[in-house]
C-alpha cells in the first residue's frame, strides 16, 4: 500500500513539474503526453483540444504509434465525443472483427486493441480530451484509473491557465496598441493646431506677394523678359494659395451648421456649378433620383464642397469627353449618392491612398480634394467608398437618412475613407 | 465725385496692395490698421464703402461690423475672410457682401462696383 501511494505522488509531482515549467502550451502538453504514456503503460498518449465549432484538434502526441489518420475530430465524432458526452472515462476494447468502438466508428484506432479517453475539465465544460492507446489488450486497475483522473485534471488546469494567460497577453497588447493610437491622435491634434496657425500666418503675406506680382506684371512693358519670371512666380504663388486654402478648409472642423436638407437638392446644386465645364468638355450628365426627398441633416455649404471635389475629379478624368452618372437613392437608414464617371478609373496601386492628404497624380493637384470630402462626410456621420467600375471610378456617399428618426447633431471627428 | 473706400486690415502689405489696386480703378482709398482706428476714421471722414478683414487682433471684424451698422445703417460693408465658402460667424449676416481673401482681386473689384453702382 505504501508503495502505491508513493508511486501516485510520483506521477502527480511529475505532471505538476511539467505544468509549472515555462515554454509554450504545446511543448508542455507534449511532455505530459510522454509522461502519461510511460506512467500508464500505453503505447501512445494524445491530447486533443476543443477549437471552434466543437471540433477537437490534435495538440500534442507522444511518439509510439503512427498519429496520421486523425488530426481532428468533428463535433460528435469518435470516442472523444462519447467521453465528453458521458463526462467521464471511456474504456474501450476492440471486439474482434468489428470496426466500431462503444458503438461509434473511430478511424484513429487502426491497429489498436485498447483505448482510454478521458475528458479534460469538469462541470460540463471541457477543454479537450486525453487519449491513451495500446496495441495489446490491457486495462487499468480502479486505483490507476483514479490516478488518471487526477493527472488529467492537472493537465486540464494547465491548459486553462495557458488559455487565460494568452487572453491576458492579448488584452494587454491591445491596450498598449490603443494607448499608442491615443497618444498619436493627441499628437495629430497638436499638429493640426500648429498647421492651422501656420496656414493663417502664411496666408496674408502670400496674398500680398501674389497681389504685387500681378501689379508688377501689368506694369512691365510687353515683350519684357521679366514677364516670364513674373508669370512663373504668380503661378507658384497661386499654387501655394490653393494648398493653404485646402489646409484651412481641412482643419476647420467646427464650422458646420446642421440643418434638415434634401440630398437631392445638394447634389443638384453641386452639379449646377459645373454646367459650363460639362459642356466645355463634352461630358454627358445622367442624373437619376429614386426617392424624393432624401432628408438628411447637413451643412449645405460644406456638403456641396464635398461633392464639388468629387465631381471636379470626375471632370478632370474625362477632359476629352465622357459620361457622368449621378444617382441618389435611399438604402435602409442611409441616403445614398453615387457618382460614377467613364474616365478610366483609378490605378489599383493608388486606390488605397487617394484619401490621404497630399496624395495626387496630377501636375497641379493639391491632393486635398478627397481628404476634404471625406472629412466633411464623416463629420456628418456618413461614409464615402470608392471602387473602379465599368469604364471609370465610382464614388458612393452615404449619409444617415433623417426622415424618420431624429439624429444627434453632434459632429464626429473625421475618419479615413474606404476603398472597396 | 470719387467714391471713398475705407480698407481695414492689420496686415500692412495687404493694405498697400488694396490701396494701389483700388486707386487704379478710380476710387479714393483710406486705410485703417485696426478696428478701433477704422471707427475713428469713420467719425471724421465721409466714407462710401468699408472693406473689412474679419480676423484682426483687438477689435475683430465682426465687432466692427456690428458697431458700423448700428451707427451708419446704410454704409455698405464687405467682409473679407480666410475661410472659403463659409459664413464664419452668424454675426456676419449684416454685411453686404462676403469675400474670400485671394491674391486675385478681380472678384473683390467686381463686388465693389456692384455695391457702389446700386447705391447711386
Ligand atoms: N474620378 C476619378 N478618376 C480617376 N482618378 C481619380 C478620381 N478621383 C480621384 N482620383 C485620383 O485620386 C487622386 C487624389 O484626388 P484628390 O481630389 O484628393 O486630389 P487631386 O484631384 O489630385 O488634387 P486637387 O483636388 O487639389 O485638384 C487624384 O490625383 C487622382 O489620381
Ligand atoms: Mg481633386
Amino acid at each position: 500500500m505504501k508503495a502505491v501511494v508513493s508511486m501516485e505522488y510520483d506521477i502527480i509531482e511529475k505532471v505538476n513539474e511539467v505544468a509549472a515549467a515555462g515554454g509554450s502550451l504545446e511543448d508542455r502538453l507534449e511532455r505530459a503526453a510522454r509522461l502519461f504514456a510511460e506512467e500508464f503503460h500505453f503505447d501512445q498518449c494524445l491530447f486533443f483540444l476543443a477549437g471552434s465549432g466543437g471540433a477537437l484538434k490534435l495538440a500534442a502526441a507522444s511518439s509510439g504509434l503512427c498519429t496520421t489518420g486523425v488530426l481532428c475530430y468533428g463535433k460528435g465524432e469518435g470516442l472523444p465525443a462519447v467521453a465528453m458526452e458521458k463526462g467521464g472515462l471511456v474504456e474501450a476494447q476492440k471486439e474482434p472483427g468489428r470496426a466500431e468502438w462503444e458503438g461509434v466508428p473511430d478511424p484513429g484506432l487502426e491497429g489498436v486493441s485498447t483505448a482510454l479517453v478521458y475528458p479534460l475539465g469538469g462541470g460540463g465544460s471541457f477543454s479537450g480530451v486525453v487519449y491513451l492507446k495500446a496495441r495489446e489488450r490491457t486495462s487499468l486497475s480502479p486505483a490507476r484509473k483514479d490516478l488518471l483522473k487526477v493527472a488529467s485534471l492537472q493537465a486540464a488546469l494547465m491548459i486553462r491557465n495557458a488559455v487565460l494567460l494568452e487572453d491576458h497577453r492579448r488584452a494587454h497588447a491591445e491596450l498598449l496598441a490603443m494607448q499608442e493610437k491615443l497618444a498619436s491622435s493627441e499628437k495629430l491634434l497638436a499638429l493640426g493646431d500648429m498647421a492651422a496657425t501656420m496656414a493663417h500666418e502664411i496666408r496674408n503675406p502670400l496674398l500680398s506677394l501674389g497681389g504685387y506680382a500681378a501689379r508688377l506684371k501689368r506694369q512691365l512693358p510687353s515683350g519684357s523678359p521679366g514677364l516670364v519670371y513674373i508669370e512663373k512666380m504668380s503661378q507658384e504663388i497661386g499654387r501655394i494659395e490653393k494648398i493653404m486654402n485646402g489646409i484651412i478648409r481641412f482643419l476647420n472642423d467646427n464650422l458646420a451648421e446642421l440643418k434638415t436638407d434634401d440630398l437631392n437638392c445638394i447634389v443638384d446644386e453641386a452639379l449646377d456649378i459645373f454646367a459650363d465645364e460639362f459642356s466645355a468638355h463634352g461630358i454627358a450628365v445622367e442624373r437619376r433620383s429614386v426617392h424624393a426627398p432624401l432628408t438628411v441633416l447637413a451643412d449645405r455649404e460644406q456638403m456641396k464642397i464635398a461633392f464639388d471635389n468629387i465631381i471636379a475629379n470626375a471632370i478632370q478624368s474625362m477632359e476629352k469627353g465622357g459620361a457622368l452618372k449621378v444617382v441618389t437613392s435611399r438604402s435602409g437608414d442611409f441616403a445614398v449618392a453615387e457618382v460614377s464617371d467613364t474616365g478610366g478609373g483609378i490605378d489599383p496601386e493608388h486606390i488605397g491612398y487617394i484619401f490621404n492628404p497630399f496624395f495626387t497624380t496630377k501636375k497641379h493637384g493639391t491632393g486635398l480634394g478627397l481628404p476634404i470630402a471625406n472629412s466633411i462626410i464623416t463629420r456628418h456621420r456618413g461614409g464615402i467608398e470608392v471602387r473602379n467600375e465599368g469604364r471609370g471610378a465610382s464614388f458612393t456617399i452615404r449619409l444617415p437618412y433623417s426622415g424618420a428618426a431624429s439624429v444627434s447633431s453632434d459632429l464626429l471627428p473625421a475618419e479615413a475613407g474606404r476603398v472597396v | 465725385m470719387k467714391k471713398r473706400i475705407l480698407v481695414v486690415d492689420d496686415e500692412e502689405g495687404l493694405r498697400l496692395l488694396y490701396k494701389e489696386e483700388l486707386e487704379d480703378e478710380g476710387w479714393e482709398v483710406d486705410l485703417a490698421a485696426s478696428g478701433e482706428e477704422s471707427l475713428e476714421k469713420l467719425e471724421k471722414d465721409s466714407i462710401d464703402l468699408v472693406l473689412l478683414d474679419i480676423k484682426m487682433p483687438g477689435m475683430d471684424g465682426v465687432e466692427v461690423l456690428r458697431r458700423v451698422k448700428e451707427k451708419w445703417k446704410d454704409l455698405p460693408v464687405i467682409l473679407c475672410t480666410a475661410y472659403p465658402h463659409y459664413k464664419h460667424d452668424f454675426g456676419t449676416w449684416a454685411s453686404d457682401a462676403y469675400i474670400t481673401k485671394s491674391s486675385d482681386l478681380t472678384e473683390l473689384k467686381q463686388t465693389i462696383k456692384e455695391i457702389l453702382g446700386k447705391k447711386q
